[in-house]
């Protein structure tokens, strides 16, 4: 009996393992590659340590690839994609929750159609409505799809939330005649700041990696986004594969960075999202 | 639902009106635009002409790629379905045999996180012919199945496989976490409990924690069929459709259609038929979780 157990024990120990090695062994892989020579990576070794860590690899990507000017690009549109989704559905969350009014749950429905709606459906309207606006190959024609399509997942996260919230201090403030921007500021906003944190990682990981949009509607080099300059790199260094190892390394990772120090938020943000999605 | 807070209307157009006129403008309105689209022949450049539902009529009977488009999207929903019970087994095994399960979940996890340019360019060169580097069929001449080795994604029996792979290897980490969330929110007492009355190991996996695990394998589900429709970029990025058309799906044929041979009528009503079809597939899994909770009670 005792036998069987650990027999049993070692069985999920293999199985468990086994899916380790599968999704971390690609990535190990790559950070090999990108420190190896051409001739070494076409020599067919599929498990072998670099002859000689290649930095140069790093080098040329870091040259040749404005990363830092791509990192500054995402760091801009991510940042204010989230400012503006956390405050605009806030505001609309806690109106639905909160206010007595017809459309409350009407709103409700209209945000919540939007969470099946496709993205890719809008790329070609949007192209043209930015075309005609001016603002298409500027930031500004990625920040609006982003925080458009950012916004039903937020409410629905947001106003789930307050719903659990009592009202009662709210009531009294309103009866001291609080002005209702006062309290939404200063009371309701250090409250919802758990739920904020889940919209903000769901938002930060799918606008942070977001690519066609940014591929459709941006052409000037300068404006690139990380995912779009690095697929723009591979593209044109095709031949350089260490190069392209040493990109591919280096695009990953400000967010592996965030998630070594975030991992339980981002996991348990992720779930969040997931559950209440 | 409704509140209980008394606001004047110009508060309410304050706290209601930004946000939802930003989303209908950029969300509700293309998607109507488009669907107007969809009855034109328009090149982009030049004159719209009014061709009623000739497009659809076309997309519905004559193109050869549409139909094959659409299965493969439902042919990829479905294998993204086997996520699920591999997620679940693993799920048990950590809540069992791991005493901080930690590490493993981040590791299962960290691919979660990855943009799909630098998933899609990976296993671009993953599956690289051995004299381009590609580990797989390195690999393969390695342990002497010379005879195996294929350009993946250019072999069009394979390429279809060889992308959901890779969609499996990164979401089945998202899907292991939310079942080992579900499998720790069940209280320890239930399966003391079954131990008295005999049900222990599988049968207690069976009676106990498989019935108990039903909301998350709901969400699981609703993940992995949305998320197989958003596939897209991860295609675009890797094959574009090809080889041959055999690993278009419904979006990317659209794409297509419409950013590469700038049919934009014709892109539309493509387009069109996504939506419909999206807001379908919603309807009719809701339908299928009722009958399951139906029978289940």
């Amino acid at each position: 009996m005792k036998d069987f157990r650990s027999l049993r024990r070692a069985g999920a120990w293999i199985i468990m393992g086994i899916l380790a090695v599968t999704q971390l062994y690609p990535l190990l892989w790559l950070l090999l590659y990108s420190f190896k020579t051409n001739s070494e990576i076409m020599s067919g070794q599929f498990f072998a340590l670099p002859k000689e860590w290649v930095w140069q690899n790093y080098v040329d990507a870091f040259t040749s690839g404005s990363y830092l000017k791509y990192i500054g690009n995402s760091i801009f549109v991510t940042g204010i994609t989230l400012v503006l989704t956390i405050l605009f559905s806030g505001m609309v969350s806690y109106a639905i929750t909160r206010f007595k009014w017809r459309y409350g749950n009407a709103v409700m429905l209209v945000f919540l159609i939007g969470i099946m709606i496709p993205i890719q459906s809008t790329l070609l309207p949007l192209m043209i409505i930015f075309k005609n606006m001016g603002v298409l190959n500027t930031h500004l024609s990625i920040i609006i799809p982003y925080v458009a399509f950012s916004i039903p997942i937020a409410v629905f996260i947001l106003s789930g939330f307050l719903r659990g919230i009592p009202t009662e201090i709210e009531e009294s403030a309103m009866i001291d005649g609080a002005n209702i921007y006062r309290i939404f500021f200063n009371i309701i906003l250090p409250v919802m700041v758990p739920p904020i944190m889940t919209v903000t990682i769901l938002t930060f990981i799918s606008i942070w990696n977001e690519y066609i949009i940014a591929a459709i509607f941006l052409s000037s080099d300068g404006l690139k986004t990380l995912p779009f300059g690095l697929n723009s790199f591979v593209g044109q260094y095709n031949a350089n594969y260490g190069a392209i190892g040493a990109y591919l390394v280096l695009g990953a990772l400000p967010v592996v960075i965030v998630y070594f120090i975030l991992s339980d938020k981002i996991t348990k943000g992720m779930v969040a999202g997931a559950v209440k999605g | 639902m409704n509140g209980v807070l008394r606001v004047g209307k110009w508060t309410l157009a304050v706290f209601v009106l930004p946000c939802l006129l930003f989303y209908l403008a950029f969300v509700f309105a293309p998607i109507i635009v488009s669907v107007y689209y969809s009855f034109m022949e328009w090149a982009g450049m030049g004159e719209q002409k009014f061709i009623g539902f000739e497009n659809f009529r076309v997309m519905l009977t004559q193109d050869p790629i549409f139909w094959p488009s659409v299965l493969r999207t439902l042919y990829i929903s479905g294998a993204s379905l086997l996520q699920i019970p591999i997620a679940i087994v693993i799920a048990v095994l950590l809540s069992r045999y791991v005493r901080r399960a930690n590490f493993l979940l981040s590791s299962y996890f960290l691919p979660v996180i990855l943009s799909v340019v630098i998933i899609g360019q990976l296993w671009k060169a993953i599956y690289n012919p051995a004299s381009l580097g590609g580990m797989i069929n390195q690999m393969l001449v390695t342990f002497g199945l010379e005879s195996w080795t294929k350009t993946w994604l250019a072999d069009s029996e394979v390429a279809i496989f060889a992308l959901c792979f890779v969609i499996f290897w990164q979401y089945i980490g998202y899907h292991v976490l939310i079942q080992f969330t579900g499998v720790q929110n069940i209280s320890t007492d239930i399966y003391e409990a079954a131990s008295i009355d005999g049900a222990e190991g599988f049968k207690a996996d069976r009676y106990i924690t498989l019935p108990l695990l039903s909301p998350v394998i709901k969400v699981s589900t609703v993940l992995a069929v949305i998320g197989s429709l958003k596939a897209f970029d991860l295609i675009v990025v890797m094959t574009g459709g090809g080889p041959a058309n055999t690993t278009e799906v419904i979006s990317t044929h659209m794409y297509n259609m419409t950013f590469v041979t700038f049919k934009y009528g014709y892109g539309s009503a493509i387009s069109t038929f996504l939506v419909i079809f999206c807001l379908v597939m919603t309807v009719l899994l809701n339908l299928a979780f009722k009958r399951a909770e139906e029978a289940a009670s």
